[in-house]
């Protein structure tokens, strides 16, 4: 996402080139999550998990980034598998986003549909994964934000084992996760929506291959009135450095009557928690304008899909 | 039967379709070496030092190239300005100091494109960092002066002065004031980037493939640049994917890639560009202010006269520059029928990349400013938008502009009818009146617009009297070849505009045989001999120059077809029909089956001519035709003549729905309705229409190439630039009426450029929706945030000014 920046000069260095080729590398295919582990280990800090690789071939080009040795995990086999029982829903890091928004799942979970769908154009969707998603950092990427509003769990492996962080924890700030070196995503997961609950994700992009200006996810429980929000998760995208998990707009809907007036308190709030950047995609001011719009119309969508309503829906393009 | 005017299937498209196309990065070779440039990340610096000894070292290259050493091989490229402006020193790479980020300053070429760029990454380039000069008008202060050969940043002013402007103001009934539009920078990012195969020869001569687009003009600079004659360059092109213009100057690429054959001992040497230097540094469109505008009008809201102050940014060289400056006068008047013009022009070079000619080319920044007036008096006086069009529009053909441009033919108000019918206008004005009671901000707006074609070269000697240029020409040559087979060479040099499929209908049709029969070669090759300096694809002039080349070549071949046939049949000449029998094409005598077919008639000229009499003798069955419009060489002083020769028009309108709360521009509906005269292929020529609308919708709504201060180009990328995709595009209403042009064999106008009609429809649109603000549209390009930032502050106070009575 910095691609542009890239060629930048900043006044002091002068290391801004056009560039399309990667720096040389060595190429290692894993075949298991242990390998993949123990080869990271062996290579040192030189090395990177290759995944779909439509952010590291990226970064690579632009030579943001040049590792000395990919260790390829796509094709771990069993780190892929889209699966949920009645509580809990899992997703392997490997699933692509073509892959999830294709499954039974999507239909299941219409948020996670808006979002999988949304990222990019077909290309990127079928080679791109959700563990690669998170592992990137970038708080343009879609998933960060959408698992921010699901509440969900980081499945991690690594040289000493394995071990679950929260969302929360584990975006810590620009490209940089709670991820040691050489550990790995393996999955996710999260809590599979009660009766009564739903979500929506909602992006504005400028076109198909660039990340989204703003988005907002919302998870919505409606209480047994129908009327009143039992609970709610809000979460934005592209709003700052990292996805930002918007609790005080929470506060303004929870326990409240779904109406113009709070939802549009929330709406505000969020606004307040965000610090967007500015970029060519637009001025603080206009992404914050633009947030107010999309909570509020995340939310709408939210209560009429806890309303068995079917609502399609998708990134919102100019 | 007749073919011109059928929708017959492009025949260029079974090649591409199934990726048997020839694109120039496709060419590989045994041995080829590839070259990657160095750039500036500076926009404006002194180069101290290049070393480029790491690079050399680096296993697999081959050569590198420093900007002292092209100095030391080529001679410095022919400016068209005149003054201090002509002394710019214009080399295919920087030598002592870079004007532009972008800029190449050194270059490497090895065994494979990633070893060339990592040997590139191991230049040492040391610079001086100087002030940036980012803004045209502080640009003309000359505090910073980019080229010490010049002496200033000033590189051309004149004054356009018709009519009597200053009486049409003293008698006007309203006066309005805009202090200032601006349009604003982009380009056209065509799906292939540029690239060229150089190999210089052993014996000193150098052959391309590239995919130049103005080839005729590009061999006049590569050759004395690189010290060699004309001949000894041999240029062809083959598929190309787009040009709009862009490609025109890639002939400074091409010189490089030549030079690292050179030095490389002959090697074959490919550059081909990648999409960030495409959008740092292979050219933009150019960008415009207009200053000061006076707008005079009677009582009814007719236009009486304009005086004006244009400032016109080029970049960081005048490759083809200072044409712009007169270019847009092939426009002045736009669709209008205002008598008194007084516009007066200024050119002053930036660090930021070099224009080039883009899609609309100068005219469409004029055609901008035109309308951008017109819609905004519409608005101050309170005049309704179609009305006010209606009382503007010129209605009588050929009509004769205050500068002496001959516009052939057109009706505008039939096409704003049809443009109203295809939109739904009525049901528009009511729907926006219901929008407004609710406090919506939904607009409807009306562009219209002028794609000017066949340009006279004779503009060049207004802006520059010296220059010896004039008229236009372009060429075919055609042959009945060994087997009989008609084969057809373009000078042309397509870039996707179907010129195989076209040309092949007019021959069809003139032989009266099926375009299967007629196998027009793809792309453009010096060794063909089929050029003239003019040839090239651009300023939207096939259907007339190259298809009246066609044309003429067909009368050349079918007169020598015709007196052989006659010897051969014992018939006369007048006698015979050209037209397809049971064996395929042939010659025939009316009313019989006596017939002679073309294998025969070729092959008694090429293989059994024993029997030919003397009276024969001339007959070669293989033909060239130059085909030269009626042009006469413009009056300089007055700045008057004939400039174009055809004038297809687009009217557009669109409706959109401006964001309240986020400035966010929606189109919901757009028309969009062409005239290019007689249509050769409606199919081809649609596929223009859309083309040309939806970059026109990109270039208002998305593309833009921002600056920061000091000379980062912000939008370098694809996802910053965010070209227009399908996601964006809206459904267009494509509607064609034709006034045939009286100037052209055939009725046709030249087209493919647009006139840029939508970046006009769109700012009328958001103008309509966004009057009532307080809102005056001053620049072309209108992304979301921009909108929005517009909205938190009102400038019809500080923009316009309005005096009636
Ligand atoms: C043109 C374009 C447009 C895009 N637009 C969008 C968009 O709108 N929204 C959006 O969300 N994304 C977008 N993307 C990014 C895309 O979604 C990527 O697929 C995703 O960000 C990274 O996933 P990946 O599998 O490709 O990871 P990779 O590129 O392979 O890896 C990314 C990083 O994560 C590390 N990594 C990968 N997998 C793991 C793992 N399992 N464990 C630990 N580390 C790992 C890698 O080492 C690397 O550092 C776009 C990409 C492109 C090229």
């Amino acid at each position: 996402m910095l691609s542009s920046q890239r060629f930048r000069f900043d006044g002091e260095s002068t290391d801004s080139e056009t560039t399309m080729y990667p720096a040389p590398f060595r190429y290692h295919r894993a075949g298991s999550a242990d390998e993949a582990i123990s080869l990271l280990a062996e290579l040192g800090d030189g090395a990177r998990p290759l995944a779909g690789g439509q952010t590291l071939l990226v970064w690579m080009k632009l030579r943001f980034d040049e590792p000395t040795d990919l260790v390829d995990i796509a094709r771990i086999p069993n780190l892929s598998s889209i699966e949920h029982d009645d509580h809990q829903v899992r997703i392997g890091a490997l699933a692509t986003h073509g892959r999830i928004a294709a499954s039974p799942l999507a239909r299941l979970i219409p948020i996670v549909h808006d979002c999988a769908n949304g990222i990019a154009d077909r290309q990127v969707r079928s080679r791109g994964t959700i563990g690669g998603s998170l592992a990137a950092g970038d708080p343009s990427c879609d998933w960060p934000a959408l698992l921010h509003t699901l509440d969900a769990e980081v499945l991690c492996q690594g040289p000493d084992g394995e071990r679950t962080i929260g969302i929360g924890d584990f975006v810590e700030d620009l490209y940089a996760t709670a991820l040691q070196e050489g550990e790995l995503v393996t999955g996710i997961r999260f809590a599979l929506p009660p009766a009564r609950s739903a979500g929506a994700y909602v992006g504005f992009k400028r076109c198909a291959p660039a990340y989204p200006t703003a988005s907002a996810g919302v998870q919505l429980t409606l209480a047994e009135d129908a009327d009143t929000c039992a609970d709610v998760r809000i979460a934005l995208g592209s709003a700052g450095l990292t996805p930002i998990h918007a609790t005080a707009a929470e506060a303004e809907l929870r326990g409240q009557a779904l109406n113009e007036t709070t939802i549009e308190r929330a709406a505000e709030a969020a606004v307040a928690a965000s610090d967007p950047v500015d970029d060519q995609r637009g001025s603080p001011a206009f992404k914050r304008a633009m947030l107010r719009v999309l909570v509020r119309r995340a939310v709408g969508i939210a209560i009429r899909r806890c309303n068995g309503e079917s609502v399609e829906h998708s990134h919102e393009y100019y | 039967m007749t073919w011109v005017g059928k929708s017959l299937r492009r025949k260029e498209d079974d090649r591409l379709i199934r990726g048997r196309g020839l694109f120039t990065d496709d060419e590989l070779a045994p041995g080829m070496l590839h070259l990657y440039i160095l750039r500036s990340p500076y926009a404006h610096a002194r180069i101290l030092d290049v070393d480029v000894s790491a690079a050399e070292a680096l296993p697999g290259v081959a050569c590198t190239l420093t900007g002292r050493e092209v100095a030391e091989l080529c001679d410095p490229y022919m400016q068209l300005a005149p003054g201090p402006a002509a002394n710019i020193r214009d080399l295919p790479m920087a030598v002592d100091k870079v004007v532009y980020q972008g800029e190449p300053v050194a270059a490497v070429a090895a065994t494979s494109a990633a070893i060339a760029m990592d040997a590139g990454l191991l230049i040492e380039v040391d610079y001086e960092m100087l002030d940036s000069v980012m803004d045209v008008e502080q640009s003309l202060q000359d505090d910073t002066v980019l080229h010490d050969a010049a002496g200033t940043n000033r590189v051309w002013h004149g004054v356009f002065d018709y009519g009597d402007v200053d009486k049409a103001f003293a008698e006007a009934a309203h006066v309005v004031r805009i202090d200032r539009l601006h349009f604003h920078r982009y380009s056209s990012t065509p799906l292939e980037n540029n690239a060229c195969v150089a190999e210089w020869t052993r014996q000193g001569t150098v052959e391309f493939l590239c995919n130049n687009s103005f080839p005729g003009f590009a061999q006049q600079l590569l050759a004395p640049g690189l010290r060699l004659r004309t001949d000894q360059l041999h240029i062809r092109t083959y598929d190309v994917g787009g040009s709009f213009g862009n490609k025109i100057w890639n002939y400074v690429y091409m010189a490089l890639a030549a030079l690292a054959s050179r030095k490389a001992g002959g090697q074959r040497v490919k550059w081909s560009e990648i999409r960030t230097e495409h959008l740092l540094a292979s050219g933009h469109g150019n960008e415009r202010t207009f200053l000061d505008t006076e707008v005079a009008l009677d009582a009814n809201g007719v236009l009486t006269a304009i005086r004006s102050r244009h400032l016109d940014d080029c970049g960081a060289y005048t490759r083809y520059e200072p044409l712009g400056c007169v270019i847009w006068s092939q426009v002045t008047p736009a669709t209008y029928g205002i008598r008194n013009l007084r516009i007066d022009f200024t050119q002053a070079v930036t660090n930021k990349c070099p224009v080039v000619p883009n899609r609309g080319y100068s005219r469409m920044q004029h055609l901008w400013f035109m309308e951008r007036v017109l819609d905004i008096c519409a608005h101050e006086l309170g005049i309704p938008a179609d009305e006010m069009r209606l009382r503007n529009y010129i209605r009588e053909f050929p009509y004769e502009t205050p500068n002496g441009c001959i516009y052939d033919s057109g009706n505008y108000p039939a096409m704003l009818d049809k443009a109203k019918a295809l939109i739904g206008w009525d049901d528009w004005q009511k729907k926006q009146a219901e929008a407004r009671a609710d406090g919506r901000l939904l607009g409807i707006g009306i562009g219209t617009t002028l794609d000017s074609g066949t340009n006279n070269f004779g503009q060049a000697q207004i802006m520059n009297p010296d220059l010896p240029f004039s008229g236009n020409s372009e060429v075919a040559t055609m042959k009945l070849d060994l087997e009989g087979q008609i084969v057809v060479c373009l000078g042309t040099g397509p870039s996707g505009q179907g010129h195989e499929t076209a040309a092949s209908q007019v021959v069809a049709d003139e032989l009266n045989i099926s375009p299967d029969s007629v196998y027009v070669r793809p792309g453009f090759d010096t060794a063909w001999n089929t050029f003239v300096g003019h040839s090239g694809t651009y300023a939207s002039q096939f259907a007339v120059t190259g298809l009246s080349a066609v044309h003429g070549a067909c009368q050349k071949l079918k007169a020598e077809m015709r007196r052989l046939a006659a010897f051969m049949l014992e018939a006369a000449e007048e006698d015979l029909d050209f037209c397809t029998g049971e064996e395929g094409p042939e010659l025939r005598i009316k009313g019989t089956d006596r017939a002679i077919n073309y294998w025969f008639l070729s092959n008694l000229v090429n293989n059994n001519n024993a029997m030919l009499p003397e009276s024969l003798a001339d007959v070669t069955l293989n033909v060239r035709h130059v085909y030269r419009p009626p042009f006469k060489v413009p009056d300089t002083e007055r700045k008057f003549g004939n400039l174009t020769l055809t004038y297809a028009a687009q009217l557009h309108i669109a409706v959109i729905e401006v964001d309240r709360e986020t400035g966010r521009p929606k189109i919901l509906a757009y028309s969009a309705v062409d005239d290019c005269g007689k249509v050769i292929n409606p199919k081809i020529a649609a596929g223009q229409v859309h083309g040309a609308t939806n970059h026109g919708i990109g270039a208002a709504l998305m593309e833009s190439f921002n600056y920061d201060e000091i000379g980062n180009l912000l939008t370098s990328t694809f996802s910053d630039y965010c070209p227009i995709t399908s996601m964006n595009i809206p459904d267009v209403q494509y509607g064609n009426i034709e006034t045939p042009s009286p100037f052209s064999y055939n009725g046709a106008k030249g087209m493919g450029e647009g006139g840029g009609g939508p970046l006009h429809t769109i700012a009328a649109a958001l103008q309509d929706a966004l009057f009532a603000e307080g809102i005056i549209i001053d620049d072309s390009h209108h992304s979301p945030s921009r909108v929005f930032d517009r909205l938190q502050e009102p400038n019809r106070d500080r923009r316009v000014s309005v005096r009636s009575g």
